[in-house]
């Protein structure tokens, strides 16, 4: 008894703290804001309430009990948008090569080095999906990139599928192609299966009806399309009927599919599998898969493009030399680009970033504008998270990146990261980053 | 659409022309000679491969051929201190651990592709050296990355010798359970590496007529390179350099940083080995830092920079902290001055080899492409399309057109006959 007295009114002190901070507008005014949707303002203001955004515009009246970050000379975006990363998770492949079930939420530590690099690179919407080496890998999630619990940072728990067409390394192409068919198939009869008792039982409840109006209407109506939620169905008792209620749900279109082609051929395929059992694909792309960029262009199949933007490759019938622009060559194709960063020991110097990735995409002819777009409102998009991320629009989630200029210039720094109208990252406070560039100081 | 429109010209020019030793004429908005200040507008003559003048302002030559660059930036041609660009096969001998003697040149596979990447990103000169898997490894050179024939091609066949003081040389022991193995070899440990470097200076030491690589370098006639990364490796060579008297390049460096005051009055030069942007530590434990480029220099201490994408290394040390211009001189004229080859490379002034990069932007934002590669005189990239399409010299030039007009164009007094 005693310990409840004086927690319950510690609770109450929370809730209300909680409540007042919530309840505190934000007003930003920024020397330049880019809302990506929309032209940018100068000298724009953004205000926020309640972690959303309230309003975008020019000489808007600041309420008085606002708390105000004052970015003047300084730029205003959307807080940039990770399309597919295996970093947010702790193992990203799974020996068994058919885990439809399992979800990348499980796996996900807010504590990650990933999450903090992500902050303080303006990476505020990241999806973790699974690797690229497992055939039916898991599913991935869209989540925020701070946050104390994976609960808090979630944004979208089911944001797809994903496949890989590249066989492990004791599968051939072939074997591997059939499995996944097999898979399909099964998932596609059990749909189908599925569907005819419901019609039967449908016709049965309007057959009742028509004997006994007082029928109880509501149990039908629960047992009507029992998988509208992805999550629901996941319940089910055996691994085998997990898999095939994860595997209903992709082909019921309730669910995307991230399917990884390692090279070109693998494209084809992908958008075979996307035709003949409607799925709503996005590819993930290797390097080599520029070469399939007219199939692709004619697909019309969003498309993530691997961390490696620029390599060399050699013809091996006749020694040829030959340097591939990735960007370039999608861009010539007015395929609409995303990219992946990377932070293996292998990347090139800059690919651990988005901004860099989007600047190297500005260097071989694609338009600022258009760059900008691929790492914000292109990829939430793609996601199918735009309608609370991706730009500055009012309603939207109050997620935005402060830069120091330019977001493509060289020496623009991201000032402060706000995730929910919180500030996540502030530079100033950043002594890691101190210490990287000024060892001396301490 | 730029490089093609210089494609074309270069197409026009070589098309229209003789291919003789009329003289060539850049004209570019501005130009960063890494030697005195910047050039703007800026026109360079190019004779026989040569700079022959450069300025702001200059008489053209008669018969010149003109190739007006527009809103182009000029820098010169990017020198790589370090590297084993273009070895085939093993880049250290495995059966001994002292091989003074050993010349990469005769390692090198002059076609590599490696070499093809290098002149794309604007890398015009490049110091090769022996792996980093013996104690003393073998003699660099110095060479273009561009070029027919092998002789001129090479600047230098001796540029220095090389020493490695990390941990290399002591773990590719593979014999460990086979002593009688012919790869069996001896240090297995930093204590063993440094007493077998001391040994063999002792050795080169002790016979004053000695005419070894290792006496001569020793005695100053050649350089010095060392290959260390770790604070402590660092503070090691420095401590047999002062107690043989030789004055060492340390290449990698990677905690330099640390050393910068002593590295600073010992007046050795850094060859900072490739730049990481991650914040996980590196193969040898050492410390991420960004900035060890900004630290050293604002120390005093000469660097220069190495390993693949030199510019993209040279712009993220600038955004972490180095000056523009000392960046610019990292990858130009002060490793051309640490591989001993300034008199012919690394600025642009007259005299120096006309070796250009043609930049279409600023050369310290990552929006910036290199647009074209100039190496003595001649364009590698794009490539010269003489013999492929010559029919392209009719051809109207857009941009550079535009690019003529929209600024003051220099005095062209007797602009040859072929200009555009």
């Amino acid at each position: 008894m005693k310990h409840r007295s004086t927690t319950i009114p510690l609770l109450l002190w929370g809730l209300l703290t909680a409540q007042i901070a919530a309840a505190q507008p934000l007003a930003i005014k920024a020397g330049r804001v880019i809302p990506i949707a929309g032209k940018p303002l100068e000298d724009g203001v953004i205000l926020i309430r309640d972690g959303k955004i309230d309003a975008v515009g020019k000489g808007l009246a600041i309420p008085i009990d606002a708390k105000v970050i004052d970015a003047g000379g300084k730029t205003v975006m959307p807080g940039f948008v990770d399309v597919h990363n295996p970093s947010g998770m702790s193992q990203a492949n799974e020996r068994n090569q058919n885990v439809p079930f399992l979800s990348v939420v499980d796996s996900i530590d807010p504590s990650r080095t990933y999450f903090k690099e992500s902050r303080r690179n303006g990476v505020t919407t990241a999806a973790v999906v699974p690797g690229n080496s497992t055939m039916i890998g898991g599913q991935a999630a869209v989540v925020k990139t701070a946050g104390r619990y994976v609960d808090d940072m979630i944004l979208k728990r089911h944001a797809g599928l994903k496949i890989s067409l590249s066989p492990g390394s004791n599968a051939s192409r072939m074997s591997h192609l059939a499995n996944l068919r097999k898979e399909l198939d099964k998932a596609r009869r059990a749909v189908k299966k599925e569907d005819e008792e419901q019609r039967e039982k449908k016709d049965a409840v309007e057959k009742k009806n028509a004997e006994d109006k007082d029928a109880d209407q509501g149990q039908a109506d629960r047992d009507a399309g029992g998988v509208a939620k992805p999550g629901a169905s996941f319940n089910a008792a055996s691994s085998a009927e997990q898999q095939l209620a994860a595997m209903k749900s992709l082909l019921r279109g309730q669910m995307s599919a991230f399917i990884y082609c390692q090279n070109a051929m693998d494209v084809v395929q992908a958008i075979r599998l996307t035709e003949q059992y409607k799925l709503k694909t996005i590819l993930v792309l290797g390097q080599d898969c520029y070469r399939a960029a007219q199939e692709i262009a004619a697909s019309k199949l969003p498309v993530i493009l691997g961390e490696t933007l620029v390599f060399w490759k050699t013809d091996p019938r006749t020694g040829d030399d030959e340097k591939i622009v990735v960007p370039k060559i999608f861009h010539e194709n007015k395929i609409p680009l995303t990219f992946q960063i990377n932070d293996t020991s292998n990347a090139t110097l800059g690919s651990r970033y988005l901004w860099y990735q989007a600047a190297t995409a500005v260097k071989y002819g694609v338009s600022v504008e258009e760059a900008l777009e691929s790492i914000t409102l292109r990829p939430a998009k793609i996601l199918g998270v735009d309608q609370f991320v991706g730009s500055l629009e009012p309603g939207k989630d109050a997620d935005l990146v402060i830069l120091s200029g330019h977001p493509l210039k060289l020496n623009t720094w991201v000032e402060k990261t706000i995730v929910g109208g919180e500030v996540v990252y502030d530079r100033e406070q950043d002594q890691e980053l101190r210490g990287l560039l000024d060892p001396q100081a301490d | 659409m730029y490089r093609f429109a210089i494609a074309l010209l270069v197409a026009f020019h070589f098309g229209c022309g003789s291919t003789g030793a009329e003289d060539l004429v850049l004209m570019a908005a501005k130009a960063y000679t890494a030697h005195g200040p910047a050039i703007e507008p800026a026109v360079i003559v190019i004779r026989d491969g040569k700079i022959a003048e450069l300025g702001a302002k200059i008489e053209l030559p008669a018969g010149a051929h003109v190739v007006d660059l527009g809103d182009a930036v000029l820098v010169p041609g990017f020198v790589n201190a370090y590297s084993q660009m273009g070895i085939s096969g093993g880049s250290s001998e495995l059966t001994r651990e002292l091989t003074p003697d050993f010349e990469v040149l005769a390692a090198i596979d002059w076609e590599s592709r490696a070499f093809r990447e290098a002149v794309d990103e604007g890398v015009t000169t490049v110091g090769i050296s022996p792996g980093t898997d013996n104690v003393v490894a073998g003699i660099a050179l110095a060479a273009k990355t561009h070029g027919k024939e092998l002789r001129r091609r090479v600047l230098r066949p001796n540029a220095g010798l090389v020493m490695t003081l990390a941990s290399d040389p002591r773990s590719r022991n593979r014999s460990r359970s086979r002593p009688d193995s012919i790869y069996v070899r001896q240090p297995t440990n930093r204590m063993g590496v440094v007493w077998m470097l001391r040994r063999a200076i002792q050795g080169a030491r002790r016979d004053e007529s000695a005419s070894g690589v290792l006496a001569e370098a020793l005695q100053g006639e050649r350089r010095i390179y060392c290959v260390s990364r770790t604070h402590f490796d660092i503070e090691t060579i420095a401590r047999v350099a002062e107690e043989f008297d030789f004055a060492p390049v340390i290449v990698g460096g990677e905690e330099s940083h640390r050393l910068a005051e002593l590295l600073a009055t010992r007046k050795l030069p850094v060859i900072l080995g490739p730049l990481r942007t991650s914040v996980a530590a590196g193969t040898e434990q050492t410390d991420p830092v960004w900035n060890r480029a900004g630290v050293l220099r604002q120390a005093g201490v000469q660097i220069a920079m190495s390993g693949p994408s030199l510019l993209e290394q040279a712009r993220f040390a600038v955004r972490f902290g180095l000056a523009a211009d000392d960046a610019l001189r990292a990858i130009t004229c002060v490793p051309a001055g640490i591989l001993g080859i300034d008199e012919r490379v690394g600025t642009l002034q007259a005299g120096r080899d006309a070796d250009v990069v043609v930049l279409d932007g600023d050369p310290f934002e990552f929006t910036t492409n290199v647009q074209a590669v100039i190496i003595g005189g001649a364009f590698v990239v794009p490539p010269d399309r003489r013999t492929r399409e010559p029919g392209e010299a009719n051809q109207t030039v857009g941009r550079h057109a535009a690019g003529s007009q929209s600024r003051p164009a220099p005095q062209r007094t007797q602009s040859g006959p072929n200009s555009p």
